[in-house]
């Protein structure tokens, strides 16, 4: 067994950390130490590199991960001032009925859109929805809208993303959240003209509203779950083998509900501003 | 058959009043412009949507007749004037209505609903 660690600077004595998740080399057992060669340490960077890390994606077509590998790579060949790309959407979604790759690229200095576009859409073929933002930005959406936990909650990004939300400083932005529970209006509108992928879309988009009201986590899982309490079976809801009636009143309570807890906000929003 | 074409422009309607209410509303945020971006996306796949049920109504490359763009008209008005008025009832400030009006008649020339001659 032989493991590979790294000398980090102690107090008084310098030290090499290794896992206690590991088969053999007990406490108490004398071991060997000697540098690496350079070919292994070249080895050893290039393993780094290709490291990505998955959120929420237990499975994936090695086409698609050969994809995200490529884009990684263009990204940060194209621009070596990026923090972080995250992939997420439905492209990661079982099969390949996706219309477009979503990408959030995480820097502090200005990326030309059109270049990165151009160079994947080359590359990949398929068409790219790229987002920029600051570190800063990303965490404010988090904590500000369904969506970017939604993204976050299933994607692979070239780094580990790692934040922490400050309630205290951030807040709900309620006007965008109204902008998204609107997309949810045209089940009620029109259910007998949309499809049960539709209907199950807008609903996707309800209820994570709804959670994320509720201050609950918003991953696929905990949507769909909510789903299947709340509306039964997806399957039968992709399919529209439902009951029209009690689906609608119920989708009705929910959306009436949410609205008025958006509307409430942003009047004591207007009314705090005016203050 | 008539009753597709009903159906069709129901449905166009409702996706295009989604659209405008949208469009009309990201005026009244004040945010940064990654999330406009982001929107920018939602509203054209609405719109999107809507382009699939205009290529169902005949004439597809002329404007519709006189009278029904005029229901059209009057329908999507109704909607998005009934939608903005209710968040305005509820103290949304900073929406524009004077919006309405242009934002349609956008709309429709884009989906070729309604050429007009100059």
């Amino acid at each position: 067994m032989e493991i590979i660690g790294k000398i980090s600077k102690g107090t008084n004595m310098d030290q090499i950390y290794i896992s206690k998740q590991r088969d053999g080399m007990p406490i108490g057992e004398y071991v060997l130490i000697k540098p690496i060669t350079i070919d292994e340490k070249i080895k050893i960077e290039e393993k780094k590199k290709q490291k990505y890390y998955f959120y929420g994606v237990k499975e994936i077509e090695p086409i698609k991960l050969k994809i995200i590998k490529e884009i990684f790579n263009v990204i940060s060949k194209i621009n070596d001032k990026i923090d972080n790309v995250i992939i997420t959407g439905s492209f990661l979604d079982e099969g390949f009925k996706f219309n477009d790759i979503d990408i959030l690229i995480m820097s502090n200095s200005n990326i030309d859109h059109s270049i990165i576009n151009n160079r994947l859409k080359n590359l990949t073929g398929v068409k790219t929805h790229l987002i920029i933002l600051t570190n800063k930005e990303l965490l404010a959406g988090i904590s500000t809208d369904p969506l970017y936990q939604s993204m976050l909650s299933k994607c692979v990004s070239m780094r580990r993303i790692i934040y922490n939300i400050d309630n205290k400083v951030y807040r709900i932005n309620y006007k965008l959240l109204d902008l998204q529970l609107l997309k949810s209006k045209i089940v009620l509108d029109s259910f007998d003209y949309l499809n049960g992928a539709e209907v199950y879309y807008y609903l996707y988009n309800l209820i994570s509203i709804y959670l994320f009201l509720k201050n609950k986590r918003i991953t696929k899982s905990e949507v769909e779950n909510k789903i299947k309490n709340l509306f039964g079976d997806k399957d039968k809801i992709k399919s529209k083998i439902i009951d029209k009636k009690e689906f609608l009143r119920e989708y009705k309570v929910i959306y009436h509900e949410l609205f008025s807890v958006i509307m409430d906000n942003i009047r004591k929003e207007n009314g705090s501003k005016q203050k | 058959m008539v009753q597709n074409r009903n159906k069709f422009i129901g449905l166009l309607i409702g996706n295009i009043s989604n659209a405008i209410v949208h469009e009309i509303l990201e005026k009244a945020v004040s945010s940064k412009p990654e999330i406009s971006i982001k929107y920018k996306k939602e509203i054209r796949n609405s719109f999107e949507i809507a382009k699939i049920y205009r290529s169902k109504i005949n004439p597809v490359n002329k404007s519709l007749p006189e009278k029904d763009v005029q229901d059209i008209k009057n329908r999507i008005k109704r909607i998005v004037t009934n939608e903005l008025k209710l968040r305005i009832s509820k103290g949304y400030k900073g929406i524009s209505l004077d919006l309405i009006d242009i934002t349609i008649d956008k709309k429709l020339k884009e989906l070729k609903l309604e050429i007009k001659c100059l």
